[in-house]
């Protein structure tokens, strides 16, 4: 299963340029306003179609793309109960410290575990490619972190019930 | 050899320049426009023209009576025109409020061939010709509305001064007739129709696969219009006859300008201008005027595919053949000259219908002059790739 | 008190406003003539894959795909049949038969492929056929493509 992640990243990293081609658009509903529109989803022309890349079942990312702004929600493979805790635990830490991220939002799109906003304002501020590295290499350390954290678990869980056991 | 200038660390919006090329009128993505003047290598900043609440979108400068107009995301337009100050006697540029009668941004504008009149476009789904009135000494604004649908991105006029190409966010480009009758004479009969009334939809096109059309331009003679759309796609259309759609494997263009009457210049989201050119009978790709002579770094021989190795499959063809991981290898800096999105081209140097040279402006805060002659091929393109 | 009147949604009754039908052109087709078109397709891409023709297959079924709101059925025997030629092509020849299939076939693939990995059901057995084909289509048809998938509303 492991040979399907090069093409898994792959596959977002060139989805997310594609949908990178943001500009600034001013709301063409509200007078003297500028947002995002994919949050304000006010005109349906300025949204273009949500793309989907999924591994498997449980682990997909969802990128829906507008003209000044994307969002970007990934779902995190969480095999067992311990995992969905941890995973829960992990992105509750990451988002309410969301403002220091610059591009991650608060509350993740129904379905998802955790959800960016990339706005046109950051295309002009940073670097295009280097907020798609940013993206994909948060995407393969979340994996990594989530079981290691889980090693962890397991590993305290072993010696504090052994001490508990083995003591007289 | 391209001319480059770094102007600001913020990204340009737009640029235009005065008729002699010695001055530069930018607007750096705030509220106000700066003119900055050549000094040898450098451009320095001279004036501020400070009166807009808001981003100011676009700037056109009238070659011929020296007037500059600016639009903005706060619904006005300024023409600006220099007069002496009463209390310094130097040379100032003074504003006068334009009444656009928008209730949104102003998103682009253009002056009209003959310079009496201009075209703002807008996000009220309609776009603003704006004429002046002696009587009373203002500008007065008759605005286009049916049938567009969604906000005008960028606007570009017809050398006979009446007929005005619109492209909007409704996935179409637009030839529509902004005849105002106290202004203007009838024009001749052309290619486009014969008695067009103000608001008269002469054409509407579209690309196959939909898209915000982005940029429009008339050819030098205005027979034929090009118009460059959100699904990376550049369409040169023949009115009465084909309407040649090239589609592209890179990255949405944005902006577009004719050089010849067989040759478009177009920039975009890729950084690089691109060369087009055909004629009725079909148009093609030449080539890109960034040979990447000036990459701060090259990552080595045996890269095949598309454009440049920037980002995507370079990396992951460097972590698949050289072990490098896909982060630390790729450079930050881009291998073409700009390292943003281009939002501007215009012609620099040359009568129109014979542009030997052009200027272009990109979020990256540079603006660069291309040499219209140099193209050279896309390393790596695949053969026949384009209708 | 009633106040259902604060309940409506005013700017639905607003009709200046685009409407998601009027975003593309409207397939001129019958829905039921599609289906028919659809089933026939099918059998005759399992002709093409008996005599080991993919390029034939996979143009007969991006060709004229079905798109748009009332063609449910088609669009998902469509995508049934797209996925068994995909299925049964070695990852060798992918790059080949990418190669030879037209821009506007390039482009509906593409759009199958999203297609596939959305539908739940589907990826899990199939995503990473799926995501090979969508790394070589990248290679070839550039990221232009993908953006094509995200502009063209005629959604199959």
């Amino acid at each position: 299963m492991s040979n399907v992640l090069r093409p898994y990243l792959g596959a977002v990293r060139s989805t997310l340029t594609a949908a990178l081609t943001l500009e600034n658009f001013s709301s063409q509903v509200v007078e003297r306003h500028n947002k995002p529109e994919v949050e304000a989803a006010g005109s349906k022309e300025v949204l273009l179609n949500p793309l989907i890349i999924s591994r498997n079942e449980n682990e997909r990312v969802l990128i829906e793309p507008s003209i000044n702004s994307i969002r970007l929600s990934i779902k995190i493979k969480q095999a067992d109960e311990i995992e969905r805790i941890l995973c829960h635990k992990f992105t509750r830490f990451m988002m309410q410290r969301a403002e220091s991220f610059i591009v991650l939002r608060r509350k993740p799109v129904p379905g998802y575990d955790i959800s960016f906003l990339i706005t046109n304002t950051h295309s002009e501020t940073m670097l295009k490619h280097k907020i798609v590295d940013f993206i994909i290499q948060f995407m393969e350390e979340v994996d990594r972190e989530i079981s290691e954290m889980k090693l962890s678990l397991n590993a305290r869980a072993r010696i504090v019930a052994e001490s508990y056991l083995l003591a007289v | 050899m391209p001319e480059i200038f770094s102007i600001s660390p913020t990204p340009v919006t737009a640029h235009a320049f005065n008729a002699d090329r010695s001055q530069l009128a930018v607007s750096l993505n705030s509220n106000d426009a700066q003119i900055l003047t050549h000094n040898g290598s450098q451009w320095a900043a001279t004036e501020m023209l400070t009166e807009h609440d808001k981003t100011i979108t676009s700037i056109d400068w009238a070659p011929n009576s020296n007037q500059i107009v600016t639009a903005s995301q706060d619904r006005n337009a300024y023409v600006w025109q220099q007069s002496p100050d009463p209390k310094t006697g130097t040379i100032v540029w003074k504003p006068t409020l334009v009444l656009l009668r928008i209730n949104r941004a102003a998103t682009h504008v253009r002056w009209s061939p003959k310079e009496d009149k201009f075209a703002v476009a807008s996000g009220d789904r309609a776009i603003a010709i704006c004429s002046f009135d002696p009587e009373n000494n203002w500008w007065v604004s008759k605005l286009l509305k049916k049938p567009i649908r969604s906000t005008v991105l960028a606007v570009d006029w017809h050398p006979n001064n009446v007929l005005l190409a619109a492209g909007s966010a409704d996935m179409k480009a637009r030839v529509l007739s902004a005849f105002i009758k106290e202004i203007d004479e009838r024009p001749a009969a052309g290619v486009w129709g014969s008695k067009l009334p103000f608001n008269t939809i002469c054409a509407e096109f579209a690309s196959a696969a939909g898209g915000w059309v982005h940029g429009v331009a008339f050819s030098p003679s205005g027979d034929v219009l090009a118009f460059v759309s959100h699904d990376s796609s550049i369409s040169i259309a023949y009115p009465g006859g084909p309407v040649h759609n090239i589609r592209m494997p890179t990255l949405p263009l944005v902006t577009l300008t004719w050089t010849t009457e067989d040759s478009i210049v177009a920039a975009g989201h890729d950084c690089q201008p691109l060369v087009f050119s055909g004629s009725d009978a079909g148009w093609q790709e030449i080539g890109t005027l960034d040979d990447g002579s000036h990459a701060a770094s090259k990552t080595g021989p045996g890269l095949t595919g598309r454009l440049n190795k920037s980002g995507a499959f370079g990396a992951f063809q460097n972590a698949d053949s050289r072990g490098q991981s896909s982060i630390t290898s790729t450079d930050t800096k881009l291998l073409t000259i700009h390292q943003n999105t281009i939002t501007s081209i215009r012609p620099y140097q040359g009568a129109p219908g014979q542009v030997t040279q052009v200027s272009t402006t990109a979020v990256d805060g540079k603006l660069v002059i291309w040499d219209t002659a140099s193209v050279s091929a896309l390393t790596g393109r695949m053969a026949a790739m384009s209708m | 008190m009633d106040g259902a009147f604060r309940k409506i949604d005013i700017d639905a009754f607003d009709e200046d406003i685009i409407q998601e039908s009027e975003l593309y052109e409207a397939d001129p087709r019958d829905p039921a003539q599609v289906l028919e078109e659809a089933r026939a397709r099918q059998s005759s891409v399992r002709g093409f894959l008996s005599k080991n023709d993919v390029v034939g297959a996979l143009t007969t079924v991006l060709e004229n795909a079905p798109y748009g709101p009332n063609v449910e059925d088609a669009k998902t025997i469509s995508l049934q049949t797209l996925l068994s030629i995909l299925n049964n092509t070695k990852s060798t020849e992918i790059s080949n038969v990418v190669k030879s299939l037209s821009m506007d076939c390039q482009d509906t693939l593409m759009k199958y492929l999203y297609k596939g990995m959305a539908m739940s059901a589907w990826a899990d057995s199939n995503a990473s056929v799926l995501l090979s084909w969508h790394e070589k289509l990248t290679e070839i048809a550039g990221t232009g493509c993908i953006v094509r998938t995200m502009t063209d509303r005629r959604t199959v």
